[in-house]
């Protein structure tokens, strides 16, 4: 066992350590209060190379292993949750199916400036009536002469009406169901797509999730991406991936709710003691180091092993569901060290608890990752149903 | 044209302690690119960005040096050179600036120095002029500006900051340029470039590939004492109805304190 990060990966780690801290964190508390899309980091974010961290050169990219980006993700996170989600949804979402799937063609007309940051990217599976059942797509695309038609709608994809892309899944063959579903590659400004409102959400503002309007919205046949009716099971293997960023994305802000806690401890007084003297209060603290380090070990061992080229997938769903529920426990604990501070925005842990609680939600939900541990663990009693 | 950039590796501002027996304590210490010098190798990229050529990025010390040159590629350097000698771990900043000064005899052709007005950890200020004297090269020090760096005309105007004033001056190259704070923005290293950068060939040079006699180099100084600067006092919060009964009061103990 080697718990040592190669030097690449340490450089990687404290450069966006050292960007995020400088010029993302000092703008978090204003992203959340307006809302704003914070347009001037992704710029600085691309120009460093960010956004395109872990695709191949030629496309543009920066060639990093898994674990780079979950190191990168967390840094971002730190600094501020909203541009986590977005910089996650980007490469994890919009641009991975691309790397994954995509052919020739497609990675050079949308890989790559995805990855080079002239634009942002987006995924667009859920549905008003397919969220945790993803499989439950009511999207249709028929081929009419050298076109995909498709209709439906979407709820809640990420950077959707600034994306230069939106992979959207699909029923290209309705009568098969699951088997029936394909992702395909809608360009921005495609005639018959439009957005609903900037949705109004209890954290994470900065970041734009809306709903995406596809009424008869027409692209050539060769934006099919990956093969037709295998759908399901690609962005089945893309949120294996992204499972693994939205951990790291939860270690970074229970990081920053854990080092505002800290040093409130030990700076606040009460009974003439630093608060950090009480044993109800260290706890909470001992606790936090504990919930932090272990849901290290277990985002950073799934990088691992997706750099290893192992099968990650049910690894990926032990870190995600430990990461995210620890993050929310250390964010909610932060506040209450903070005691009537931690409720008021003047300091950031009460902002760090609305945006962690997202993801026991995104990316599969809690009780979704519970499923499929448990299904791997157990079968899934498909036969006795 | 090319450009010659020395950077030097210090620890992080307060990452510094001292030991009970007035050592420095190695742990903990935060390796940095020192201040000043990161405005150096950005003020050298940007003209080189203008004017096209090379950058070349230059450290004396030991193999922990590294990890400063690498970041210099990363952020756009074209080589690096590390001079590592152990006979050399000791030097002063004027035996240093005669080891750089055999560094840019050997490299040869160049147009332009650039280093920081000083280190952020012995603070002595000498490296950059003593430098221009070793190499018989005009020195234009404390720059922070540089309005024209011409290597065809052989030709560099820059201001320099005085304590209280400004000055444009005019000087031929190749010259030495040493700069303060703030003449730009030292860019963030690409991770577009970290692949390269950690793979690149970084070649070590000892005293003996410089043609120096390293007995020559011995420390000419001896540190006798260190003594850690005081922890620093408590804050205190200013309490008032209004803020301007709190400006008031916190103008008041500014001026008390004699910070202003
Ligand atoms: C801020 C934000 C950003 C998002 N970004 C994107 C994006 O970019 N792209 C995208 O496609 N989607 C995105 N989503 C959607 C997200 O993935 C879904 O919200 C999520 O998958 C849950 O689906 P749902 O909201 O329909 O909830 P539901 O599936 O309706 O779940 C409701 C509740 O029922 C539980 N539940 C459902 N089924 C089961 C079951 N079988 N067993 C046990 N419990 C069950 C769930 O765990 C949950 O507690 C985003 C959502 C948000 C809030
Ligand atoms: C929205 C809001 C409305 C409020 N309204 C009112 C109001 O109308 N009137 C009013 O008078 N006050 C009001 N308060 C103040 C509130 O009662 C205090 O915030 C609360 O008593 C906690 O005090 P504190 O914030 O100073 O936290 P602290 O006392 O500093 O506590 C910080 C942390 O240390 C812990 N701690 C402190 N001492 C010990 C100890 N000895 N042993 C173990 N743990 C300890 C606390 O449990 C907490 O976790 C309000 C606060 C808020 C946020």
């Amino acid at each position: 066992m080697n718990f040592e990060l190669t030097e690449e990966q340490q450089f990687i780690q404290q450069t966006v350590r050292d960007f995020a801290q400088k010029e993302i964190a000092p703008r978090s508390a204003h992203i959340d209060a307006t809302g704003e899309f914070p347009h001037a980091i992704f710029r600085h974010m691309a120009e460093l190379g960010l956004l395109g961290l872990p695709f191949p050169e030629e496309y543009g990219g920066a060639e990093a292993d898994a674990l780079s980006v979950a190191l990168a993700t967390e840094e971002i996170a730190r600094g501020d949750g909203s541009t986590a989600l977005a910089y996650l949804a980007h490469i994890g979402l919009g641009s991975t199916p691309l790397h994954l799937f995509g052919t020739e063609e497609q990675k050079r007309r949308f890989l790559t400036p995805a990855a080079q940051g002239e634009y942002m990217a987006a995924f667009g599976l859920t549905e008003p009536q397919a969220g945790s059942d993803a499989g439950a797509t009511r999207t249709t695309a028929r081929l009419e002469g050298d076109e995909w038609v498709i209709n439906g709608e979407k709820l809640w994809i990420t950077n959707a009406p600034i994306a230069g892309h939106i992979i959207v899944a699909a029923l290209t063959d309705k009568e098969q169901g699951r088997k029936g579903i394909s992702m395909i590659i809608v360009p921005r400004g495609t005639p018959g797509l439009s957005f609903g409102k900037h949705e109004h959400k209890m954290g994470l503002r900065g970041s734009m999730s809306t709903a995406v309007f596809l009424n008869d919205v027409r692209v050539p046949k060769e934006n099919l991406l990956g093969q037709r009716g295998r759908g399901y099971s690609h962005f089945l293997q893309v949120l294996d991936g992204g499972r693994i960023t939205i951990g790291a994305m939860a270690i970074g802000l229970a990081q920053t709710a854990y080092e505002t806690a800290v040093k409130y401890a030990q700076q606040r007084e009460t009974f003439g003691k630093p608060i950090g003297a009480y044993q109800s209060v260290s706890n909470m603290i001992a606790d936090m180091v504990v919930g932090l380090e272990a849901a290290r070990l277990l985002v950073y061992k799934v990088a691992w092993l997706k750099d290893q080229g192992q099968p990650f997938s049910h690894a990926a769903a032990v870190a995600k569901l430990y990461a995210t529920e620890a993050s929310e426990k250390i964010c909610r604990d932060a506040i209450q060290v903070l005691g009537g501070n931690g409720y008021s925005s003047e300091y950031p842990v009460e902002r760090l608890y609305r945006d962690t609680r997202l993801l026991t939600i995104g990316e599969g939900t809690s009780e979704i990752q519970r499923m499929v541990i448990a299904r791997h663990v157990l079968g899934s009693f498909a036969a006795q149903l | 044209m090319h450009a010659v950039v020395f950077i030097k590796q210090v620890p992080q501002q307060n990452s510094v302690k001292i030991t009970p027996d007035k050592q420095i304590d190695a742990s903990g210490i935060e390796p940095i690119i020192s201040l000043f010098d990161e405005y150096a190798l950005e003020e050298a990229l940007l003209q080189v960005e203008k004017n096209g050529g090379q950058v070349t990025v230059v450290t004396i010390g030991g193999e922990e040096q590294i990890d400063a040159l690498r970041k210099a590629l990363a952020m756009g350097a074209n080589q690096a050179i590390l001079v590592n000698d152990p006979a050399l771990a000791t030097i002063g900043s004027l035996d240093a600036a005669k080891v750089g000064a055999a560094v840019v005899k050997k490299l040869g052709d160049f147009d332009a120095i650039f280093c920081g007005k000083q280190s952020t950890d012995d603070e002595t200020a000498v490296f950059g002029p003593a430098l221009a004297r070793y190499l018989g090269l005009p020195v234009l020090s404390y720059v922070f500006k540089v309005h024209e760096l011409d290597a065809n005309a052989r030709r560099v105007v820059v201001d320099r900051a005085m304590e209280t004033t400004t000055e444009t001056v005019e000087a031929s190259l190749p010259a030495v340029l040493t700069t303060v704070k703030d003449l730009n923005q030292p860019r963030y290293p690409s991770l577009l470039k970290i692949k390269k950068a950690q793979k690149a060939d970084i070649p070590r040079w000892t005293a003996a590939d410089l043609g120096l006699n390293p007995t020559e180099l011995a420390p000419k100084v001896t540190y006798l004492d260190r003594v850690p600067p005081p922890p620093r006092p408590k804050g205190s919060i200013i309490d008032g109805a209004s803020a301007q009964e709190k400006a008031r009061k916190l103008v008041d103990a500014l001026v008390d304190t004699q910070v202003i």
